[in-house]
């Protein structure tokens, strides 16, 4: 598959992972692109031995593991409030509130709900992680009661 | 279930306008471009250094066997380094992003743990070989001097090896230690996520 065609067909995909794993538009954007250039470089080695969507998500939950590598980014928090305001301003509250409760939970609890409302099937979110499929069940399950849970006490 | 259904829509609903793909393309030759010049630099101090080292040796023309086996030493050291740090680059290129997280993490935790074990030996390894040439290399040079001479000469040398040895190597050793286990606790703490029911 052609590169060109890969990015456009699931920048906003790869975007939203990374978003949800680390609630900060810029950093996500950034190692989105981050991903895009592994994707880039490890294509021709690509061996259809998964789908090409599975592939590329493995290769995005792995980047956004490897994080922890990294010094540490700057926190949304500690942005100057003006800054902060504006790059939020246009997006609804709900929807903040759900990829900041997503980036709340821990690593791989994030990447987990990420695929799932991504819609991915559970047997591909398995093989991503390295999980059984009745293990992606349970925990998708238990994420899901968490998010519900936080919702609530913030007052919905 | 109408939980479910309400995050997906909402998190659907996220997105954001995709940098431009020349963009893309211009950062990746950009990386290209700094590892390789990283590299080149890197291989071409050690040129640089092992080059002068050869130099002293054919200009000054040194008799004692101690004195080659001082600069053999040293090169060795520094060439040991080199390969050293440029295999711990690779190891880190080698990583197959492709894997399942779980494979991925176990592959980290292992290049990070084997890191861990040759920093320590490699590090002390180094000072010590370098420490050896130099005591060796000054030999012949120090026969010539008066008995003051040579103790003293030997006497600041070993005292600077001393300090190095004690103070700048298990500190080199501690830091780099501290930061890796670190890594290595974060590691293990998510892949203990995957095992957890």
């Amino acid at each position: 598959m052609h590169f060109d065609e890969l990015y456009q067909n699931y920048w906003q995909r790869v975007f939203r992972l990374c978003m949800g794993y680390l609630n900060d538009e810029e950093a996500a954007k950034d190692l989105a692109q981050e991903s895009f250039l592994i994707i880039w470089q490890q294509l021709p080695k690509f061996r259809e031995e998964s789908a090409i969507g599975t592939w590329i998500f493995r290769i995005v939950s792995n980047t956004c593991l490897r994080q922890i590598n990294r010094e540490k980014r700057i926190p949304l928090s500690a942005m100057p409030e003006q800054i902060k305001e504006e790059a939020l301003e246009s997006i609804e509250p709900k929807i903040k509130l759900l990829y900041q409760f997503i980036s709340e939970l821990p690593e791989l609890e994030r990447i987990i709900i990420s695929l799932e409302l991504e819609e991915l099937k559970q047997a591909e979110i398995a093989n991503i992680t390295g999980l059984s499929e009745g293990n992606v069940r349970v925990k998708i399950h238990r994420i899901k009661e968490k998010l519900a849970q936080k919702f609530k006490s913030h007052g919905r | 279930m109408e939980d479910s259904l309400d995050f997906k829509s909402l998190w659907q609903q996220r997105n954001t306008s995709a940098p431009d793909l020349s963009l893309l393309k211009d950062r990746l030759v950009r990386y290209k471009r700094q590892s390789l010049r990283r590299l080149l630099l890197l291989n071409l101090c050690l040129a640089a250094t092992c080059a002068f080292i050869v130099f002293i040796w054919l200009h000054y023309q040194p008799e004692l066997l101690s004195t080659k086996l001082g600069i053999i030493l040293v090169i060795a050291a520094m060439l040991g380094y080199m390969v050293f740090a440029n295999g711990q680059l690779e190891m880190f290129s080698k990583l197959d992003s492709g894997m399942s997280n779980s494979a991925y993490l176990q592959q980290l935790l292992k290049v990070k743990q084997s890191q861990k074990q040759l920093h320590t030996w490699i590090l002390s390894l180094y000072f010590l070989l370098l420490s050896g040439g130099i005591c060796l290399y000054l030999y012949e040079y120090v026969r010539r001097m008066s008995a003051l001479g040579a103790s003293t000469t030997y006497l600041i040398t070993l005292a600077w090896i001393g300090f190095n040895w004690f103070y700048f190597r298990p500190r080199t050793i501690r830091k780099q230690q501290a930061k890796l286990d670190e890594l290595i606790q974060k590691i293990s703490e998510i892949d203990g996520q995957l095992n957890a029911y």
